[in-house]
């Protein structure tokens, strides 16, 4: 058992931990393919690491970024956890009332290709720049393709195990809890995986439009105020915060899914 | 104990070697094409294109520009073509755009060029358009906002490029960051008309006079009164320009003064280059251009202007300015910053540029 758990995590965190040091590569190669951007714009990991960790003045900047990052990470876990309810909800309610399914389905397939960048002002007027704007922002980033993923696990319910609970004149309520449920489970943790850096972005996104607090508008003020120093270094810990959000859900869901057996989950 | 296989092991390990294979590949073409865009004469004309980045939208701010360039001023000068690239509310800044070479010159202001010259950024101000500060906070008639002690506790929408002169402001006034709500802001000042924010940045030539127009009734303070006394629209090049593209600066200033002559002399034509022309896909109002193109001459034009010539200097201005960048924060000194040089060689040689 532990063995599974333990080979499931490893399989799961070893390419994650080898795309991280390529992101560093790639990173440095990419400076170097483009000297043009030089060395006060396009600043390198080193540069970065001084910055934050061994420059004079990095218990401050540090300080500055971590205060910012705080303010995203709330607004990001507001909107997350709205958003993965939210989907929940309505493909349990989709899953119930297939008539439900059929009229709103293609709705929400719709409302997913509308662009947030135009959707955004409106939001902002509606819920204003406070944090219910950027969580209603990033609950929308979350929302629409973690309901089409779980959609997608719901149906994929074995006929014959929905048959034998019908059978044994169980309810379609009773369906959805002993079978429906748990094998969507793979897809439920893959959208939660996915909506981990979706939330960001949209917690992000709504910072610079809307609240104009966070990492997403210092980020973008360090542009015309030349921190480009600042900048990098926000970048690369918006990407680190991410990447460990994603392993943690990532941890939890091999966790879970290693109850149902070692390939629980994989394709 | 072998949690992760050999093979799975093995098949991670291809795929890092062909995604650094591929960027050792990326890093090999990138070094071919690692030009300067610092102008090319396969136009066969004598200095060739040159980039020069706008620090707004295309409104009448660059009437100057656009009639050096529909009049030919920029070619008689040597230039094969000179590409205005609009700015806008979240644009990359002139300086980051000198320094990565995508730009030959810039308008740029002192407190935006002076924190990249500390940055370590080699360049300098070469010339400005502006000789009064055009930044003011607009507010509505009906709850005005008259001073930078009336924004506390207010909402004030401030676009991402402006953030910087906005804390200028307000730390040369001792206000602290905290006690101001900064709103960000896009170019469109809707925000201020629907009552969403108190106070809006922007440049007394322009959101006063369009918002007036479409029947909002509005007030505002400059912050040139409010200890900011600061150049505005300044021409901003490269140290590398200055050392060795001294005539081809001279010949682009010759142009660019030409042009802002025309302009100064002409407001009606200034605006209609802007709506019909260069600003077109902007959709601009003509009048409201217009008045904005005569407001502007207040700023273009100054006493000492009249001696000296547009987009001069005189070491008194630049000194407040650098007064001014002190009370904001930002220590630098007059050498660092401003190299007025070249335009002084400019007028010496063409005294009747003046």
């Amino acid at each position: 058992m532990t063995t599974t758990v333990l080979r499931r995590i490893g399989r799961f965190l070893l390419p994650l931990a080898t795309s991280l040091i390529l992101l560093l590569v790639i990173w440095s190669l990419f400076l170097r393919a483009f000297p043009q951007i030089g060395p006060r714009v396009g600043k390198t990991p080193s540069d970065i690491w001084r910055y934050l960790v061994t420059a004079p003045g990095a218990a401050t900047a540090r300080q500055a970024i971590l205060d910012d990052l705080a303010i995203t990470l709330r607004d990001a876990t507001i909107g997350f956890t709205v958003g993965m309810l939210g989907a929940l909800a309505v493909a349990a309610l989709f899953v119930l009332f297939s008539a439900v399914q059929q009229t709103f389905m293609p709705v929400a397939m719709l409302l997913r290709s509308v662009p947030l960048v135009a959707l955004s002002p409106i939001v902002v007027l509606v819920f204003g720049r406070g944090t219910a704007g950027v969580a209603v922002l990033t609950a929308i980033v979350v929302f629409f393709p973690a309901l089409v993923m779980i959609m997608t696990g719901l149906r994929e319910a074995p006929r014959q195990a929905m048959e034998l609970v019908t059978a044994y004149g169980g309810t379609r309520w009773t369906r959805l809890r002993m079978v429906a449920v748990p094998a969507a489970l793979p897809s439920v943790f893959a959208a939660a995986r996915v909506s981990v850096p979706g939330a960001l972005i949209g917690a992000l996104l709504g910072e610079w439009l809307g609240s104009g607090t966070g990492l997403g508008a210092s980020l973008v003020r360090a542009i015309p105020m030349f921190q480009y120093n600042r900048l990098w270094a926000s970048i690369v810990v918006v990407t680190v915060v991410s990447v460990l959000l994603y392993a943690i859900v990532g941890v939890i869901e091999n966790l879970v899914l290693a109850r149902f057996g070692p390939s629980a989950g994989k394709a | 104990m072998n949690s992760i296989d050999r093979r799975s092991f093995l098949r991670y390990s291809a795929l890092t070697g062909a995604a650094l294979g591929g960027a050792g590949l990326l890093a090999a073409c990138g070094g071919s094409s690692g030009s300067s865009s610092n102008g090319s004469t396969d136009d066969g004309s004598k200095y060739g294109k040159v980039a020069v980045q706008l620090s707004w939208l295309k409104n009448i701010e660059f009437a100057g520009e656009y009639f050096a360039d529909s009049k030919g001023y920029f070619k008689d000068a040597g230039f094969g073509a000179v590409d205005l690239i609009a700015g806008g509310a979240a644009s990359t800044s002139v300086e980051a755009g000198l320094d990565t070479g995508k730009v030959w010159i810039g308008l740029s202001a002192p407190q935006t060029t002076a924190p990249a010259i500390l940055e370590g950024l080699p360049a300098k101000i070469v010339g400005a358009t502006y000789q009064k500060n055009p930044f003011a906070i607009v507010s509505s008639a009906g709850k005005p906002i008259t001073s930078p002690a009336d924004m506390k506790g207010r909402k004030i929408g401030v676009q991402d490029t402006n953030q910087l002169i906005f804390s200028a402001l307000l730390a040369a006034n001792g206000i602290k960051p905290g006690e101001v709500t900064v709103v960000p802001a896009q170019f469109d000042p809707t925000p201020l008309a629907n009552g969403e924010v108190d106070g809006w940045v922007s440049y007394v030539t322009n959101e006063p006079i369009t918002l007036a127009a479409k029947g909002f009734a509005n007030s505002h303070f400059l912050f040139a009164d409010f200890g900011l006394p600061l150049v505005a629209e300044t021409l901003t090049v490269t140290q590398n320009t200055i050392d060795s593209e001294r005539d081809k600066l001279k010949a682009f200033l010759i142009a660019e003064i030409k042009g802002w002559k025309d302009a100064v002399a002409d407001p009606a034509e200034s605006a209609r280059l802007a709506v019909e022309v260069y600003g077109k896909d902007q959709k601009l109002e003509l009048g409201e251009q217009t008045k904005e193109a005569i407001a502007q001459n207040d700023l273009v034009v100054s006493a000492s202007t009249k001696t000296d010539g547009l987009l001069s200097m005189t070491d008194a201005l630049i000194e407040q300015n650098i007064a001014a960048l002190r009370t904001a924060k930002i220590d630098i000194k007059a050498e660092q910053l401003f190299d007025l040089s070249i335009l002084r060689e400019v007028y010496a040689e063409n005294p009747g540029l003046k």
